[in-house]
């Protein structure tokens, strides 16, 4: 689909159907283009794919259904990503959480440092079947 | 697929032809059935309406000879007594005797060989009555004479054996042709019976025919109708195995179009990201190819120069920096910068003066940082911090 002729992109805040089984995933990202990328690959994973572009919708989106698992750029528009990530582990202290940013971290760096607010880190460069795979590492399928 | 549809339509339309066959024989079989029992049945109504002609012929027969003596009888009270009365009763009876002489010789009168062997009676029962004529008129003439000549001429007749005689044969002959009537009739009864029969066992064979043909057919379409069930059931499959590689290829290609997409908007991020890096640092700073010429420049680099990036672009770095040596000294006398590249060494804290674009010099410290690319010197990084100036 050519960027022509795609719909513009809109974070979704939309509430499950009911009955619902597929997992639900929030992405946080200030580019919508990532978050539209993310979430129709997710989708196509079998994921359900929350959006948010602030940290208050963020915040929005947990407190109306809480996610399996939360995936979070560091730099944001607002605010720090790792300071969001802090703030909605105080809500969802079992949530997984993966970093996915664009800034390149030492792995062994976000091991030492990070492991105790992350969950996983996965640099944007990287394909986004490796994101995947992190998913179902923490989730399931 | 067009075969298979096509044969069962052949095997039907063969089929088809076969049982129409059949009928067309049931029909045939059924006409000749009826033409034989019609013809036969007129057969029948002609011999019984022949055997009814025939007793009719005999009873007539058998009532000759006692009619004729009866009127002869009457003739010979008349003889006797010459009663008016007893002549009219012997003329009645010689004309009851007429009548069944006309209804016999009625009776033979299509059949030549009966006729033949009626004459000789209706001669003999004329002569008779002939007699019987004349004895009457001599009795009433009273010629005595007359009526003794003919009674001894009768006397002298045997006129009455010979009638039994040839009545008798004519009536045994009718008899033989009665019997022989009846054998033809009862054989025809048969013939009617068992070409009846023999139809309806033909006719039953035939129905049997077509009904085989009829449930072989329906077994034939049963048979087809399964393959093509089949048939069907496989092409389904193939589809729908088709169909689930299509959509798995399908998703495939989505997935690297996505793929494709996240690695462009990535390289994009980075980029932007890098640049970000460069451009917010508010030293100068100035990214030069090995031969020292300026590559890029980042916006502090072009506030402090006051040139364009178009204007620098490509340009020796020596156009707008000279390095300086330290107060009271003389500059070197060969070109540190070029020496950095080459030796892939970092140069620190180094004074230089900027020439801007509207030609005033600006005291800077310099620093140089080679650019490796797989541990080869690609180019360097030039860094200015404006120096303070002294009052």
């Amino acid at each position: 689909m050519s960027s022509a002729t795609r719909p513009p992109f809109a974070p979704s805040h939309t509430l499950p159907a009911p009955g619902a089984t597929r997992k639900h995933i929030l992405a946080i990202d200030d580019e919508l283009p990532i978050l539209e990328l993310l979430q129709e690959y997710l989708k196509a994973q079998g994921y359900r794919v929350s959006t948010a572009s602030t940290a208050m919708e963020a915040k929005r989106i947990v407190e109306a259904e809480a996610p399996q698992l939360i995936i979070s750029d560091l730099q944001l528009e607002e605010t720090d990503g790792l300071h969001l990530i802090e703030e909605l582990r105080v809500l969802l202290p079992q949530t997984p959480v993966i970093l996915l940013t664009g800034v390149l971290f030492d792995a062994q760096v976000v091991e030492d440092n990070l492991k105790w607010k992350i969950s996983s880190y996965v640099s944007k460069t990287a394909p986004l079947q490796s994101l995947v795979q992190e998913i179902r590492r923490l989730i399931g399928s | 697929m067009s075969t298979d549809a096509a044969q069962p339509a052949l095997g039907s339309d063969r089929t088809l032809r076969r049982v129409l066959i059949f009928f067309v024989l049931i029909l045939a079989v059924l006409v000749f059935v009826v033409v034989a029992s019609v013809s036969n049945l007129n057969r029948s109504i002609a011999t019984s309406d022949w055997v009814n002609h025939t007793h009719a012929l005999i009873t007539e027969l058998d009532a000759l000879q006692p009619t004729l003596v009866a009127a002869e009888g009457e003739l010979s009270k008349f003889l006797l007594t010459s009663d008016p009365r007893d002549h009219t009763a012997y003329q009645e009876k010689f004309s009851e005797l007429g009548e069944r002489v006309d209804v016999a010789t009625a009776l033979t009168a299509d059949a030549p060989a009966e006729q033949e062997l009626f004459t000789p009676i209706t001669d003999l029962l004329t002569r008779r009555a002939g007699l019987a004529e004349r004895m009457a008129a001599a009795k009433k003439s009273g010629d005595t004479a007359v009526l003794d000549q003919l009674l001894a001429a009768d006397a002298e007749h045997n006129d009455h054996h010979e009638l039994e005689r040839r009545i008798g044969k004519f009536r045994e002959a009718q008899t033989d042709l009665l019997s022989a009537r009846d054998r033809a009739s009862f054989l025809q009864a048969q013939t009617t019976r068992w070409t009846v029969f023999s139809g309806a066992v033909l006719d039953f064979l035939l129905l049997c025919g077509a009904a085989w043909l009829i449930r072989d057919d329906l077994a034939a379409r049963r048979l087809a109708n399964r393959l093509l069930q089949q048939t069907n059931a496989e092409l389904e499959d193939k589809v729908s195995q088709r169909t689930t590689e299509l959509t798995a290829t399908n998703a495939q290609l989505v997935a690297q179009s996505l793929e494709d997409r996240w690695s462009k908007q990535a390289i994009e991020h980075q980029n932007r990201y890098n640049l970000l890096i460069i451009d917010s640092i508010s030293d100068a700073v100035f990214v030069v190819t090995k031969l020292m010429n300026l590559s890029r420049l980042n916006p502090a680099a072009i506030h402090l120069t006051g040139f364009e990036p178009a204007e620098l672009i490509d340009k020796p770095l020596a156009r707008i920096l000279t390095l300086t040596g330290a107060a009271g000294t003389t500059p070197p006398s060969f070109d540190p910068l070029a020496r950095t590249l080459i030796e892939g060494h970092e140069l620190r804290d180094r004074p230089a003066t900027v020439m801007t674009k509207n030609g005033q010099s600006i005291p800077v410290r310099l620093n140089v940082y080679p650019l490796r690319d797989r541990d080869k010197v690609v180019g360097g990084v030039v860094i200015l911090q404006v120096l303070p100036l002294t009052p």
